[in-house]
């Protein structure tokens, strides 16, 4: 039987995903605001009034999470000269060829990129919540500000979110065991971020 | 259906303000107490209860001092911008006669018509989070009524008929008016907004600012682009996304432990 | 008005000036739209304010308030000067061909005549000089130099376009762009109107103000024409009806009120029915008798017979020159003459001049019964310390004053049913569209109640005078409650044998076989019914006449005078605007002002005139027989004409401790008080759509003076007068422009009137700044160009 390694906090996991229960609702919530196709997601997130309320709540909620995720993590997810060469080399992970693929630490470059891409659309996505939330006391250029940048930043966040979604439910079996129950086996750690375990096993 | 229209000839508006009266009692709106604005002004701006503002502007206009009083209220736009921003399906409607007309049960608050509106419009409730403005009198006009601020106006600034017919009257009063010495007037109907239901005779059309109007009004770009460029984007993003997942797990499916020395 | 609302669209000039329609009468601004759009009409406005109407107007001349008879002097000088005027109907129509007899002059701001000591005229020398059967003698060539004519040229040759600029402040250039537009219409086929309201009533030189308005309006061929005439703009919805039923100095249908000196019937008619002045004066008052006869029988009934002169004693007679004026009968309440008082529908405190002396008036009461729809200024007067307190310093506290206050809740207008009479002097029959709330009761229950109470206390302990109460004549069906239509029927008039509705006064008698209430409204109610309630709209003369809608006073006329629309042969100045056209038998068109079937020679147009011609030179008026240019009473300037008679020598001031007047040193800005669209005199200040409209009270000042005092856009003010003061923000404007007058700069400012110490909103009493100043004729106060300081509050 291998040796279990603990990957993830049980504060990391609660944030995490008390940050994912909030984006969930608000990515659901705001595809229903976002265009009529996805109405019937209305009645599904409580109903377009409560969808009104209920969505800039979610969006508060996730945001202060978040922060706190940020400060937890934000130092861990420096790019790096490894990180650098990783993401040239990413086609070739994607592959499953991991051949010249740099070995990662705790995160490796495409969770670190996600890290960001998170956190800076969520900036985007706060700033301009809060002025579509109150739109009768924000200035006309703000709100015809707000109107495009929101959705565009939830674009490019729920483009990371898919990617994301996939990689860790789908493509590296036990990730998502990882941030349910905290532990990973020494194997994983070994295989998937080298250089995290070589630290660990160095303590 | 005929589109129906009002025709506003600001060069008989005396500013009686008749208009607001008949629009608050028609609409059975809570009376406000208004704070002094240095004008004659009811208030300073449209609001929830309070959907037909005349606005006073003092001005000079070719070295002759004006005093402007215009009629300010929804503009019913064959190309809303309120409608283009709404989304919950059926909150705002385009009726066959042209009316642009909210169902407040649809609507949600989210107050994206307001920011749609190239005239600034409509007006969210802070009591009711829901949102308001002038529905032509969709009620009297259904049953063959005119609505409230035209069947009292004393001057017959305000007209109410068919848009063709309107635009007819619109042009030849225009004309009038040019011949009497305003070399400017003209209509100001939106062109940019598909043509509006609601028609403005100025006698300086070339200077609707000067009435509080907003020079060739369009649906603001932000909100186009949101609702055209950007909704392709986004789709392209999320199908694009999940296509691409599922590709890329039936080519080459889940990673394998490995191990490396 | 001499024509109406809906003759105004077929003016092709229109002057307001001393009104200001757009704001206050926007409805019947339809009709000035409607001329613009029709016959391509001018509107010219002269005001102290670019107001609402100004900024649809075609042209607007500033000019400072109260100076209105030197720019209307000035226009009959252009008009005459430039031969503007219409020469042929001034030689038939007017009296300019009368001489006047020799003594007559105008010298240093006096008419012949002043009594220095007395300070009031002695008439005799501005009559006319009058041939041996006591007609006037006349000039038709107008060139004697005691012709009218002569004499008003002389006397306006003072008033040139500079003379005019200098003293109203408008540039002689303006004053001149204007005078040619309005002066264009002394064409025959071209009809001018002139619309005018309190801007011209309330001034201490009023009445004559709107003589010269007449007269300008007569040297243009103006008056009776479609499209012409001379209107007043009433401000209620039935002040007409109101002024048309009698006030203190005048019974129903304008018929003089006894005095003491004509102890009986014969007396009075002897001093009130007219003799003709010219061999063709048809001198219609001549028929006073009847009139009188038959407004008596009204009154008494069966107690009225021909040997106790239709009991005529028991109508009470004031002093030979006593006057129950609003300045005299506050004045004698202010010094405790009046015992009690009973305001019905009128709110003293709020709208009459110089609040502090009317509030202290009140208090010197024994008891006062107010009628009205809300509790008003009059009623809560008693409590003005505590509600309205920092405007009344001096004023008691509510313990000190024993006047005994009583407020009757009455049904407002829409009520009620009855008729209103508007300004086209049409009565307009309605009915009411709601019962009244609560305890409110229609005005002629509370009346009635009252009446028989009284009646009934006279009865059974006698008094003094209880013949005029124990004969009147109250049977109607319900005496506690008379319906309206039966006071209706009774005042249209009947025959007292058979009780056949008369058709018009023509079948008055004065042999006391009818009854009539009151003569000018006779054929309102006739057989055919209630003719106020018509509603038909054919217009058979295509001139807006519209006869069959409602019911107009006299006989249904429409436009007044309109025998003078015609030329000496009865044929239409203007063809295609000709109310009254003579086709050899008969006249047709609108009814005429005329004997129906008389030729065009057999009388002059103006048949209630002794003269039978329109009257340029007036001897009725106190001040003189032709309007002079007076100053307010406080002035900004001595008056430029005659710096020594500033003011008018005959308006009535008081001057007792609370009748201040200030002087330009303290008090340097012109003041100027009106209404506003928005408002209903102190009425909608309790009603939530006209608060919502208006909520601020403010004082409009010209961005000039706010600068240089440092002023902004809402902020707080106070002004002051001789009088009190007033506090709230300030509207800078554009649209006051400071004016240059006998060579310094004047600033004006106003202040709307409408708010009060009780209401939905509230704002201070405007009239606590109003001198107690009034005109002599009329008895209006001059609420229009008065002096005040202001400050930043």
């Amino acid at each position: 039987m291998d040796k279990r390694v603990e990957r993830f906090s049980a504060p990391e996991r609660l944030t995490h995903w008390l940050v994912a229960l909030c984006y969930l609702y608000a990515a659901l919530s705001g595809l229903a605001l976002w265009s009529r196709a996805m109405w019937w997601l209305a009645p599904v997130t409580g109903g377009g009034e409560n969808l009104r309320a209920w969505h800039p709540v979610a969006g508060a909620v996730f945001a202060v999470v978040l922060a706190v995720q940020f400060r937890r993590w934000a130092a861990q997810m420096k790019i790096d000269a490894d990180d650098r060469r990783w993401l040239a080399a990413s086609p070739r992970y994607a592959m499953h060829d991991e051949t010249g693929v740099p070995e990662s630490g705790r995160f490796n470059a495409g969770q670190k990129m996600l890290f960001w891409l998170q956190s800076s659309s969520a900036v985007v996505l706060f700033a301009t919540g809060i002025v579509l939330w109150f739109p009768e006391s924000m200035p006309r250029a703000a709100r015809l500000a707000s109107i495009l940048l929101h959705p565009l930043a939830a674009v490019a966040s729920m483009g990371g979110i898919i990617v994301h979604i996939y990689m860790t439910t789908i493509v590296v079996q036990g990730a998502l065991h990882a941030m349910t129950r905290g532990y990973v086996s020494q194997a994983w750690a070994r295989s998937h971020h080298a250089k995290w375990y070589r630290q660990l096993s160095d303590r | 259906m005929q589109t129906v229209a009002k025709l506003i000839d600001t060069s008989l508006c005396i500013g009686c303000k008749a208009c607001e009266v008949a629009c608050q009692q028609w609409n059975d709106q809570e009376y406000t107490l208004g704070t002094f604005q240095n004008t004659y002004q009811t208030m300073p701006d449209l609001a929830p209860n309070f959907w037909n503002l005349i606005k006073f502007r003092e001005t000079e206009i070719g070295g002759a001092q004006s005093w402007l009083m215009t009629k300010y209220q929804c503009m019913h736009c064959a190309d809303a911008g309120c409608i283009k921003a709404c989304p919950s399906p059926g909150a705002i409607v385009q009726l066959g006669n042209g009316i642009v007309d909210f169902n407040r049960d649809n609507c949600i608050g989210c107050g994206y018509c307001i920011t749609g509106c190239p005239f600034d419009v409509p007006r969210l409730s802070p009591k009711t989070k829901k949102v308001y403005k002038c529905s032509l009198c969709s009620d009297r006009v259904a049953v063959g009524l005119e609505p409230a601020c035209i069947k009292t106006c004393p001057t017959n600034c305000l007209t109410f008929g068919s848009r063709t017919d309107l635009q007819f009257l619109a042009a030849k009063r225009a004309e009038e008016l040019r011949a009497d010495g305003f070399a400017g007037a003209g209509v100001y109907d939106g062109p940019g907004v598909g043509g509006t239901n609601v028609l403005y005779v100025l006698k300086h059309a070339g200077r609707p600012e000067e009435y509080g109007l907003p020079k060739d009004p369009t649906i603001p770009w932000t909100v186009s682009l949101w609702k055209g460029p950007l909704k392709w984007l986004g789709n392209t993003v999320f199908i694009g996304g999940i296509l691409t997942a599922l590709f890329h797990f039936v080519k080459f499916g889940p990673k394998e432990e490995h191990h490396r020395g | 008005m001499t024509n109406g609302w809906t003759d105004v669209s077929n003016a092709d000039v229109i002057l307001v000036m001393g009104g200001n329609p757009a704001e206050n009468h926007p409805v019947g601004f339809r009709f000035v739209m409607e001329a613009r759009r029709k016959r391509k009409a001018k509107l010219v406005v002269v005001d102290p304010r670019f107001n609402r109407t100004a900024a649809v107007a075609d042209s607007y001349t500033p000019m400072r308030a109260g100076t209105d008879i030197a720019f209307l002097g000035g226009l009959i000088h252009y008009a005459i000067e430039n031969k503007l005027y219409h020469d042929e109907y001034v030689k038939l129509h007017t009296n300019a061909p009368f001489l006047v007899k020799e003594g007559f002059d105008f010298a240093e701001g006096y008419f012949s005549g002043w009594d220095g000591a007395a300070k009031k005229y002695d008439r005799a020398s501005w009559q006319y000089e009058t041939d041996a059967q006591g007609f006037a003698k006349v000039d038709p060539a107008l060139e004697h130099p005691r012709s009218v004519f002569q004499l008003m040229k002389k006397h306006y040759a003072r008033y040139t376009p500079d003379a005019v600029a200098n003293i109203c402040g408008c540039t002689a250039e303006e004053f001149r762009k204007a005078a040619a537009v309005i002066c264009s219409t002394g064409r025959a086929d071209r009809a001018g109107t002139i619309l005018y309201a309190l801007g011209w009533t309330q001034h201490s030189h009023a009445v004559q103000l709107i003589h010269t308005a007449a007269m300008l309006q007569l040297m243009l061929g103006n008056i009776g024409m479609p499209g012409g005439g001379i209107n007043a703009q009433r401000g209620h919805a039935n002040i007409q009806g109101s002024t048309d039923m009698g006030s203190w100095n005048n019974l129903p249908g304008y018929l003089k009120i006894p005095r003491a000196n004509m102890a009986t019937l014969d007396d009075y008619l002897k001093a009130n029915t007219p003799k003709p002045l010219r061999p063709n004066s048809l001198n219609y008052w001549g028929n006073t008798p009847k009139f009188m006869v038959s407004l008596l029988k009204a009154y008494y009934g069966k107690h009225a017979a021909k040997e106790n002169g239709f009991a005529y004693g028991n109508i009470p007679k004031p002093g030979e020159t006593e006057n129950y004026g609003w300045g005299q009968f506050f004045d004698k309440m202010h010094k405790g003459g009046i015992e009690g008082f009973i305001s019905f529908g009128m709110n003293p405190v709020a709208n009459g001049p110089n609040t502090p002396k009317m509030l202290d008036a009140l208090s010197k009461l024994k008891w006062m019964i107010v009628v009205e729809n809300f509790e008003t200024e009059t009623a809560a007067f008693w409590n003005a310390k505590k509600l309205g307190g920092k405007f009344y310093p001096t004023f008691v506290d509510p313990a000190q004053i024993q006047t005994e206050a009583f407020l009757l809740p009455a049904a407002c207008f829409a009520e009620k049913d009855g008729a209103f009479v508007n300004s086209s002097r049409w009565l307009q029959w309605k009915r009411a569209a709601l019962p009244p709330p609560g305890d409110a009761k229609p005005d002629q229950e509370i009346m009635s109640r009252l009446f028989l109470a009284v009646r009934d206390l006279y009865a059974k302990e006698g008094g003094k005078a209880p013949a005029p109460l124990l004969e009147m004549n109250w049977d109607y069906t319900n005496p506690r409650n008379p319906s309206l239509e039966e006071v209706a029927r009774e005042v249209n008039g009947r025959e007292i044998a058979g009780g056949r509705q008369l058709n018009g006064f023509g079948e008055l008698k004065d042999d006391g076989s009818t009854l009539c209430g009151n003569w000018i409204y006779s054929g309102s109610w006739t057989e055919a019914g209630n003719m106020m309630a018509r509603r038909g709209q054919d217009d058979p003369t295509g001139l807006g006449i519209y006869p069959n809608w409602s019911w107009s006073w006299p006989a249904n006329r429409r436009i007044l005078y309109n025998r003078a629309a015609a030329n000496a042969q009865g044929q239409g100045w203007d063809p295609l605007r000709t109310p009254l056209r003579w086709d050899g038998e008969r006249w047709r068109g609108d009814v005429p002002d005329y004997k129906a079937d008389a030729k065009p020679a057999d009388y002059g147009a103006f048949i209630m005139l002794p003269e039978g011609v329109a009257k340029l030179f007036a001897a009725d008026l106190v001040e003189g027989p032709f309007p002079e240019h007076y100053e307010p009473v406080e002035s900004p300037v001595p008056n430029p004409l005659h710096t020594n008679v500033s003011s008018n020598p005959m308006a009535t001031v008081f001057h007792g401790p609370l009748d201040k007047l200030g002087d330009a040193k303290s008090y340097p800005y012109v003041a100027i008080t009106y209404r506003l669209t928005e408002h209903f005199h102190y009425w909608t200040k309790h009603v939530a759509s006209g608060s919502e409209l208006q909520s601020n009270f403010f004082v409009e000042l010209p961005e000039e003076l706010a600068s240089a005092k440092g002023i902004e856009g809402g902020d707080i003010v106070r002004v002051t007068s001789a009088r009190g003061s007033v506090e709230g923000p300030a509207l800078v404007t554009k649209r006051i422009r400071p004016l240059k007058v006998a060579g310094q700069t004047v600033y004006q400012i106003g202040i709307p009137i409408h708010w009060g110490f009780i209401g939905r909103v509230r704002g201070p009493l405007v009239n606590n700044l109003t001198p107690s100043a009034y005109d002599p004729n009329s008895g209006t106060p001059e609420y229009k160009g008065f002096l005040v300081n202001l400050e930043k509050a």
